[in-house]
């Protein structure tokens, strides 16, 4: 999955020392060393492995980071620049690759960004069964409820949308599933027959002609948090289509500050909110919420 | 005996002339398929914004052919199978200069780095530049590919004369 990105050395020493199904992330800074997360916890890349002693740790460089920005973008930059002007470039393999450097702007508008300085893999995984805690909460029968995934950053809200979606098609549960993927990193190791799928359409683009063309019974979203999608979702909620999304945020109390969210729960989009976090290691289920945010089920 | 033993020196001296003369010829074929390499990808890239790889494999063969394997080369590189040295780019490219395998090799390592409209620009640039050489080898050609075609049979007959 990384040897096409990655400098040859790096993903010789992470296929063969370490164990790329618990890795998170990878980052890379210029002239500092190669960090990665394995189970929410950093440690730096060496020859041997992993290793917690900066003295030993391999250090990347702007080639290095400009080199991975290149071969991510399967060597032709100029073709993933729409992704680059949105800070993220995400391949065939569903890493999700969010980069940093200069932003060139022309008559207030984005045109790319450049001198690329450090870059941060995200690596999916398919951890089959994380939503299994929830699932029953959301669905009932054949009957779906709206359901909003909540919670920090690296927690896991994507992989327990991947497996909703697999767990609704393992069930025969024949609803049409339609996957509005805005990055192109939901649809990875999903296999399902009822699924249909729009990828890199902007939320309103996306609800809009998915409804239209498409008319799903659940639809699928990772990540809603500006005005623009609430409106969205508010559009798909009056066509009567079931939502499934997520959104960043860390408690329950800092969610109902957030006058996004607030809308949100006023107009009852959502008749559940999942939590999770990375309290045991990312994906921790924390509990899930009706709609009037009340809780339901306390994990700890 | 005599007379096939003339022959064949003959043969060898304009054998010698034509080879140079193929230089200068084989110069100018690679910058006019280099140029037209850069126009396809300079449109393509406008156009349908296409991944390099595909572009370069779907270039016509026969400029393919006249650029002496260096676009087989680069598409290693692309496959990473191989470091974008100039070294490797230009194994089979011996009849380029050493500034021309520069700017040849700048134009390589340009590609695919920057978004559309920056690409697109350097490419004009590359193919201005190309024109300037392919000018130069033209005149080159017309000049010295006729000469040395001409020296090898003076020198062929010269040899004749002597021999007879």
């Amino acid at each position: 999955m990384l040897e096409k990105i990655l400098p040859d050395k790096l993903s010789e020493i992470l296929n063969n020392k370490i164990n790329l199904k618990a890795v998170n992330e990878i980052r890379l800074r210029t002239d500092k060393p190669v960090l990665v997360s394995v189970g929410g916890k950093n440690f730096f890349v060496c020859e041997n492995g992993l290793t917690s002693n900066i003295a030993q740790a391999i250090f990347a460089n702007k080639l290095m980071i400009e080199d991975v920005i290149f071969r991510a973008s399967e060597c032709s930059i100029y073709s993933v620049n729409e992704q680059i002007k949105r800070g993220y470039i995400v391949t065939d393999e569903a890493v999700r690759i969010g980069i940093g450097g200069d932003l060139i702007e022309e008559d207030g508008k984005v045109k790319t960004i450049s001198n690329f300085c450090c870059c941060n893999l995200r690596i999916p995984h398919t951890v089959k069964n994380c939503s299994l805690s929830a699932f029953s909460h959301i669905v009932n029968g054949s009957f779906v409820r709206s359901a909003l995934i909540v919670s920090p950053p690296g927690c896991g809200k994507t992989t327990f949308l991947r497996d909703f979606v697999f767990q609704l098609s393992q069930r025969d549960i024949s609803l049409n599933v339609l996957l509005l993927d805005e990055r192109g990193e939901l649809d990875f190791g999903i296999n399902s027959l009822y699924t249909d799928k729009l990828s890199f359409f902007d939320k309103q683009k996306g609800f809009e002609s998915g409804i239209r063309a498409l008319s799903p019974d659940v639809i699928v979203t990772d990540e809603i948090g500006q005005e623009k999608d609430i409106s969205a979702l508010e559009y798909a909620c009056g066509c009567g289509v079931k939502i499934l999304a997520s959104a960043h945020c860390d408690t329950l109390e800092n969610f109902l500050k957030k006058p996004l969210f607030e809308r949100l729960q006023k107009n009852k989009i959502f008749s559940r909110y999942v939590f999770l976090s990375k309290r045991n290691g990312p994906g921790t289920f924390e509990g899930v919420y009706d709609e009037n945010l009340s809780r339901i089920y306390k994990a700890f | 005996m005599k007379f096939v033993l003339i022959l064949t020196v003959f043969l060898l001296c304009v054998g010698i002339g034509v080879f140079y003369s193929s230089k200068f010829q084989k110069r100018k074929k690679f910058f006019d398929a280099l140029i037209s390499l850069a126009d396809k990808l300079s449109l393509e890239i406008n156009f349908s914004r296409e991944r390099l790889k595909v572009l370069i494999e779907s270039f016509d063969e026969n400029h393919k052919k006249n650029l002496l394997k260096v676009c087989e080369r680069y598409l290693d590189f692309l496959d990473k199978k191989s470091e974008l040295t100039k070294e490797f780019l230009f194994e089979e490219a011996k009849v380029l200069r050493n500034d021309e395998k520069d700017l040849v090799f700048m134009f390589f390592k340009a590609l695919g780095r920057r978004d559309v409209e920056n690409q697109t620009k350097e490419l004009q640039g590359f193919v201005s530049r190309f024109s300037e050489v392919k000018t130069k080898c033209d005149a080159e050609q017309k000049k010295y590919g006729a000469l040395s075609i001409k020296l090898g049979v003076v020198a062929g007959l010269f040899w004749a004369v002597i021999m007879f």
